[in-house]
């Protein structure tokens, strides 16, 4: 009797320890992030602060998500070289590059590119940001 | 039977643990010590800047039997400016709200580092408060204060508060500036001249302030190098040999509670000066509202600066800002 006890213990801490070590099987990416099946990819809001934290939008960017671009204008005398980018992105996507800090858009010939990953990380659209100044 | 035992075992047990968490501590009144003594704090917070005060209240008793309070005094490591001083009156609040005076001494006298007050009146327990109005000499150095008290039987007591960090920034507050008068602000000198003024302090003019109203843009009230280009300064005729290149950055909801005396409980700080970075700052603010501020480093990297915009008036095409400096060669 104390034997099938003892077997019996042996097998039930056996089957515990398997348990314990069996691997979560959901797919994260590099960046430790989730990879889901949706394949949807587009920014849906787009923001551009200036170096004291405040908006430097005249208005709302212009977004196009055909042409995968995004029409924004500052206000005249915005300091280019210190902008904070703001990308609103449709669920579960990434951004590359990511946001750091501040970033210089003075280039207004060429405009900075930003991709857009989808949750499934299968699509990816690149993202124009041109920077229109207000005229005086 | 052997689980009957272990059962009763088990009762007794939870009982006696019962016992004890409802057993109650009792309170006995503190019984006061037969000596004089004291205790201060601190009231002032933020940085320690030359010309403001450093604010302490200094509380000191004794039991009756043991004679009365006749003299206070607190004596500064560094002396302080000659507004220094310490109460003479010991305060209570009233019914409204308002905090009453009584004086019990004469009014405190500074002979060096020492403030003193002597008593006048029949005291046990009072508390005295202390304001060393920091002098410029105490600059970047470290101040201690030792508060003591006298009683008429020859007791004494002393409490020492510090050593405190006296900060090394400079600050000048609501100098008026007005467009095309009185616009131009000099770092260095922590002032600000009209243009023939500034024609004679060429070299130490670091910004221009200027209030434009242009249709569809907003202009308004700025503070431009006078290096900058000239779309930032619009009609503006700089006099002979102004001509600095001085960064400067746009901030908001940055209320220096020196500045501004609002209530937000901000203090730029000596390290705030020394992790500011300026590189690839523009050299022209513009749209400045009222309680905004701007970060400033001088183009020959002498001195750092930020300059809060008290407030602004747009018909009068004038403001009122106020500076903090911080000198880094």
């Amino acid at each position: 009797m104390k034997r099938y006890s003892a077997i019996l213990l042996l097998l039930l801490m056996t089957t515990l320890g398997w348990m314990g070590c069996k691997k979560d099987d959901a797919p994260i990416d590099e960046d430790g992030l989730l990879i889901t099946t949706r394949a949807e990819c587009y920014v849906s809001n787009f923001e551009l602060l200036g170096s004291d934290f405040q908006t430097v939008r005249t208005r709302n960017a212009v977004i196009d998500t055909v042409a995968c671009t995004i029409n924004v204008t500052v206000f005249f005398g915005t300091d280019l070289k210190n902008l904070f980018p703001q990308f609103t992105l449709v669920t579960d996507a990434k951004l590359d590059p990511k946001i750091t800090g501040f970033t210089d858009f003075s280039d207004l010939a060429n405009p900075r590119s930003y991709t857009v990953i989808a949750g499934n990380r299968q699509v990816r659209k690149t993202y124009k940001v041109i920077v229109a100044v207000q005229p005086r | 039977m052997n689980t009957k035992y272990l059962g009763y075992t088990l009762w007794f047990f939870s009982l006696c643990l019962s016992m004890v968490a409802c057993k109650d501590d009792k309170y006995t009144v503190p019984q006061p010590k037969n000596q004089l003594q004291n205790d201060c704090i601190k009231r002032t917070l933020g940085p320690n800047v030359a010309g403001l005060k450093i604010e302490f209240a200094y509380a000191m008793a004794l039991p009756a039997a043991r004679g009365k309070i006749v003299s206070a005094q607190v004596e500064a490591s560094i002396p302080g400016d000659a507004a220094t001083y310490l109460e003479n009156k010991s305060y209570y609040t009233n019914g409204s709200g308002e905090d009453v005076g009584i004086p019990i001494g004469d009014p405190s006298v500074n002979e060096g580092a020492v403030t003193k007050v002597t008593f006048t009146k029949d005291t046990n327990a009072v508390t005295l408060r202390y304001y060393y109005v920091i002098p410029p000499t105490a600059k970047g150095k470290e101040v201690k204060f030792t508060f003591s008290a006298k009683s008429s039987n020859g007791e004494t007591v002393s409490y020492v508060m510090g050593p405190y960090t006296i900060s090394n920034m400079d600050m000048v507050l609501d100098l008026p500036v007005k467009n095309g008068d009185a616009c131009y602000i000099s770092i260095a000198d922590m002032a600000v001249y009209n243009a023939a003024d500034a024609a004679a302090n060429a070299a130490k003019i670091d910004l221009v302030y200027l209030y434009r109203a242009i249709s569809d843009v907003s202009f308004n009230h700025a503070l431009v190098s006078p290096a900058a280009d000239t779309t930032y300064l619009p009609g503006v005729v700089l006099p002979t040999g102004v001509n600095r290149d001085t960064k400067i950055r746009k901030t908001w909801n940055l209320r220096d509670r020196h500045l501004a005396r609002l209530q937000y409980g901000i203090y730029i700080d000596d390290l705030d000066f020394q992790q500011l970075d300026m590189k690839g700052s523009p050299d022209y603010a513009i749209n400045l509202k009222s309680e905004a501020g701007a970060w400033v480093e001088t183009a020959d990297g002498k001195y750092r600066a930020y300059i809060y915009m008290n407030k602004v008036d747009d018909a009068k095409k004038s403001a009122t800002i106020s500076m903090k400096r911080y000198t880094l060669k």
